[in-house]
């Protein structure tokens, strides 16, 4: 199964809570992270404020973060590429990467699955 | 020697707890120092930032294991957890340090400058004191001068916390950021909070002062505590001003009695403790042979009835307000540690302004409400308006989980309301409530009794970083742009006064708060001495030695902290109402 590693901004916590303003995808992402990993995913998160050494050490994220500076976080890749950055992937998206299928309810409208990363 | 009852057969762990100023210092240094000289052999162990523990036995401590010699059995280790936390940053930052772009560092730096940090940080020191280990072994007692709060027992408790973190390795639980990374195991951080929470090993005992605002927030705590397995938890409420002090004073009675008041209409919950009481004492708390007299009743000392004001000659806040009304308009927030009187002076400052025909918008957190509804409508150019930090704190966390925590399961939600019982939580609530205000200060007066701290307003900014790009490409344009930051970072707009009280410690803490917020580009505009006795007319001879300790601190307010001070005397009565508030603000020079 593919790996895949997010690199999220400082963060002081993953679901964000102590932030000055909670974000929303932030915490359904979290909740979505648990349900890939239950389902067998290999996933892994890496927190700015608490890894830092985790971004210097792939020239990858180094570069990116040189380029765009934090804001452009998170970043995240699949198999040691670039699959996605400056958002949190879906649950759809999730479940292309990993190939677990995705057997919760239909979103209701439009493009992406359970989590608002398009609205 | 009266006899105490939080030092009847003591554990062999001693806790004391409460908010600065209270004495909770100088009363575990005499707990130290009274067990020694029982023939006990025990180690003080201190966090107070003032680090006085060096300073009472005349050596330097510092962050080991120090002999007293001055005290047979006595060794004492002080633990700053603010080099704890900024050892933790080094540890995190420093491998990273010119590998990441500057920014990037400076931002990891932010995320780890909170009060969690410091508070985890601190807590780590503790843990090796508290499981048996050979470092520990030769003492009977371990008198701590500060406790753990609430908020990091439960993290350390909730299972949720530590599935994600320690064991994997991985951050899930915010608070505990400072713990990953660190060898310790999680069975030593459970020992440790087991032995906090066996009554036969440890005691808590609560420090306040006579003071309503001071016994309601060790209600809190006490409940907090309690509620997680602290049972053993002993009251002693310090500095009672002594009986034989009110013939000879006006204002020793009004404190006489005001105190016998709070200590009369103490919670069911408090009355329930085992109680001590210890008198005011005339000297200062330093020194073997103060301390040793600390637990004993006060000695009268001389009836030297000389009726002279010892009052000194120190600006009012009506000078300062005066500086402030020429603005015409503008944001004027007060800032300080619970109890110093930020709520109070506020409406001081509005008042003041408002007699001077400005239009002032007041916006307070005054739990009581009365300070409010005491001055609606008692000038036409005066509003008040007012938010309960609880309330707004309630609706805040109770969106969050709605909204955000609906998709956790059990353990995950559980971590969330955990993080949102973290200290920022309640600031970053209670700031969003009063920002709605903030917009007036354009064309008014807006008068705040609260401010975020430079940690909260860099975080906040943070995340507003796009803000600063606008402002960069604005440059040289004369497009009007302003950032709520900028807003906050200009003298001319905002005006920060930074509330403390004539003694040691919350002078200190004064002084970190404004370190704090110089840290976000915010210098505070002026210091608040409230409730000095040097500024008041005082006969009772306690209180005039009170009153002549206080001179050391207001120097260094004056000398060294401040660009601009005043001085508010202590009152006789609660300044209710607008005629007493400009009375408190005009008495002195």
């Amino acid at each position: 199964m593919s790996r895949i590693q997010v690199f999220d901004p400082a963060l002081c916590c993953s679901t964000g809570v102590c932030g000055v303003d909670v974000d929303q995808q932030l915490v359904g992402f979290s909740a979505d992270v648990d349900w890939a990993k239950q389902n067998g995913a290999n996933i892994e998160r890496f927190n700015l404020a608490q890894q830092p050494m985790d971004f210097a050490e792939n020239n990858l994220v180094k570069a990116f973060l040189e380029r765009s500076g934090e804001e452009a976080l998170p970043l995240i890749l699949v198999d040691g590429e670039i699959a996605l950055a400056g958002r949190y992937p879906s649950r759809v998206e999730l479940s292309r990467w990993t190939g677990i299928a995705l057997v919760e309810e239909k979103p209701k409208s439009g493009c992406c699955g359970g989590n608002s990363s398009c609205s | 020697m009266v006899k105490l009852k939080f030092l009847d057969q003591p554990p062999r762990f001693l806790f004391f707890t409460g908010k600065g100023g209270v004495g909770k210092t100088s009363v575990a240094c005499a707990t130290a120092i009274q067990l020694a000289d029982a023939g006990r052999r025990v180690l003080l162990v201190s966090t107070d930032p003032a680090s006085n523990v060096g300073q009472v036995f005349g050596i330097t401590i510092g962050n080991q294991i120090t002999v007293i010699a001055a005290v047979p059995n006595l060794a004492a280790l002080e633990i700053d957890p603010q080099a704890a936390a900024k050892a933790y940053r080094d540890r995190i930052v420093g491998p990273v340090r010119g590998v990441l772009p500057e920014s990037v560092v400076k931002s990891i730096e932010e995320q780890l400058s909170g009060a969690c940090t410091t508070e985890i940080a601190a807590f780590d020191e503790f843990t090796s004191l508290l499981i048996d280990s050979a470092l520990t072994a030769g003492y009977e007692h371990i008198v701590f001068d500060t406790a753990p709060t609430g908020h990091t027992i439960r993290l350390l408790q909730l299972p949720g916390a530590w599935s994600g973190f320690l064991e994997e390795g991985k951050g899930d639980a915010s608070c505990l950021g400072p713990l990953a990374g660190l060898e310790k195991q999680r069975s030593q951080y459970k020992a440790a909070v087991d032995a906090l929470a066996d009554p036969k090993r440890s005691r808590l005992i609560l420090v306040a002062r006579a003071q309503q605002a001071t016994l309601r927030e060790v209600a809190r705590t006490h409940e907090e505590l309690a509620a997680i397995g602290l049972s053993q938890q002993y009251l002693v409420i310090n500095g009672i001003l002594p009986q034989a002090e009110v013939a000879k004073d006006v204002l020793a009675t009004a404190i006489f009695e005001r105190e016998q008041n709070a200590m009369a209409s103490l919670s069911a919950l408090l009355k329930s403790l085992p109680l001590d009481c210890i008198e005011l004492k005339p000297f200062n708390l330093v020194g073997l042979d103060a301390l040793r007299k600390l637990f004993t009743p006060a000695v009268s000392i001389n009836t030297d009835s000389d009726a002279t004001s010892l009052a000194i000659e120190v600006p009012s806040l009506s000078k300062l307000v005066d500086s402030i009304a020429k603005d015409g308009h503008g944001l004027v927030m007060l800032m300080g540690k619970g109890g110093v009187g930020k709520t109070t002076l506020a409406a001081a400052v509005a008042v003041e302004l408002a007699l001077r025909g400005l239009p002032v918008h007041l916006t307070t957190s005054d739990p009581a409400a009365h300070l409010s509804e005491t001055l609606n409508s008692a000038l036409e150019n005066l509003t008040v308006s007012r938010i309960d930090p609880h309330a707004e704190t309630e609706r805040y966390r109770a969106s969050i989980l709605a909204s955000k925590g609906a998709q956790l399961d059990a353990q995950g939600r559980a971590l969330l309301e955990e993080d949102l019982r973290s200290p920022c939580t309640e600031e970053i609530a209670v700031f969003q409530a009063f920002s709605r205000v903030i917009r007036e200060a354009g064309k008014k007066f807006v008068v705040m009794d609260t401010a975020p701290t430079g940690h909260t307003l860099l975080l906040l900014d943070a995340t507003g970083a796009y803000h600063r790009e606008v402002s960069r490409q604005m440059v040289g344009s004369d497009v009007h742009f302003l950032t709520p930051m900028m807003q906050l970072q200009d003298p001319k707009q905002t005006k920060v006064l930074l509330v403390t009280l004539a003694e040691t410690t919350p002078v200190l803490e004064a002084a970190n708060l404004q370190a704090d917020l110089r840290r976000a580009g915010i210098e505070p505009w002026a210091w608040v001495i409230n409730n000095s006795v040097a500024a008041a007319t005082v006969h009772s001879p306690l209180l005039r030695q009170r009153a002549a300790n206080e001179l050391h601190e207001i120097e260094t307010v004056a000398n060294r902290h401040a660009h601009h001070y005043a001085v508010v005397p202590l009152l006789k009565d609660e300044p209710v109402g607008m005629e007493r508030l400009h009375e408190m603000a005009t008495s002195n020079y």
